[in-house]
């Protein structure tokens, strides 16, 4: 018999903190049952998207970083 | 040829040893998450900026004085500063922040569309700003949840212990996010990428 999966569960394991045995249970689940098969296509989608909204921050910011770290060896900032 | 990543921590551990050029790849592999996630937060991208070099020369300070002992979870740890100094930037401020319209140009810019149409990569800039609009439109604590599990890779239990509330509620919270977020994506009359977004 399969079990019967919530939104929860599908959101746990597109984050992969389902266990082994959920994992098998609800690949078993994602065959035969068409609506939550949507319902993770959903999700993956929406996850997807959240993805494309990453930026990235100016190449002068990171060179700062970059040069901060290097000039923490230099003697003059030893103390 | 077969290359394998060098992992976070084989990379703090050469940089422990003045490895610089590994601390220039964790700058980079890191950077767009750091940034993000106080982005959301602050929603001021100069702020963010600031902020995110803080997150980063505090890493430094930490690890090159020897007080860094947390081998293996380099990336949740240094977005835990991140996330703390924003919220101490608001603290300070006494404020929340009002919304900031997307006319930051700097940011945007950087983003990479290499293989993309003039026409597709403004769809696709216009589609990442309105979505980083909508979550910052969020109720607090859906949008507190998403930056926790999406951006800085919280899992939903530590979440839920760092939110007090139960891991039900946490998982609650998400969903009601991707909810929220997918209907006004729907109801705004920005033309969205069907590749990106179904339904």
């Amino acid at each position: 018999m399969t079990k019967t999966f919530t939104e929860n569960d599908l959101l746990r394991y597109a984050y992969g903190e389902t266990s082994e045995t959920e994992n098998v249970e609800i690949e078993n689940a994602l065959v035969c049952d068409q609506g939550l098969q949507e319902a993770y296509s959903d999700l993956s989608n929406a996850l997807s998207l959240l993805d494309n909204g990453m930026v990235q921050p100016g190449e002068a910011s990171v060179q700062n970083i970059i040069e901060y770290s290097r000039s923490f060896n230099l003697p003059s900032v030893l103390k | 040829m077969i290359r394998k990543e060098v992992s976070d921590s084989q990379l703090v551990s050469l940089y422990k040893k003045g490895d610089e050029v590994a601390f220039e790849k964790l700058v980079e592999k890191h950077k767009s998450r750091v940034f993000t996630t106080i982005y959301l937060i602050v929603k001021d991208q100069y702020t963010a900026e600031d902020l995110m070099q803080d997150s980063f020369i505090k890493a430094v300070n930490t690890i090159k004085s020897g007080r860094y002992n947390e081998e293996g979870k380099f990336l949740p740890w240094l977005l835990r500063i991140a996330h703390n100094l924003a919220i101490d930037h608001f603290r300070k401020a006494k404020r929340y922040p009002t919304i900031v319209m997307e006319d930051g140009s700097n940011v945007f810019n950087t983003l990479e569309f290499s293989e993309d149409s003039i026409e597709s990569m403004q769809i696709k800039k216009d589609t990442h700003a309105l979505l980083r609009k909508l979550i910052q439109e969020l109720p607090e604590s859906q949008k507190e949840v998403l930056i926790m599990r999406h951006y800085m890779q919280m899992s939903f239990q530590e979440i839920a212990d760092a939110t007090d509330v139960s891991i039900n509620t946490a998982l609650g919270r998400m969903r009601y996010a991707l909810i929220n977020l997918r209907k006004k994506m729907q109801q705004t009359n920005i033309a969205y990428d069907q590749n990106f977004y179904r339904k």
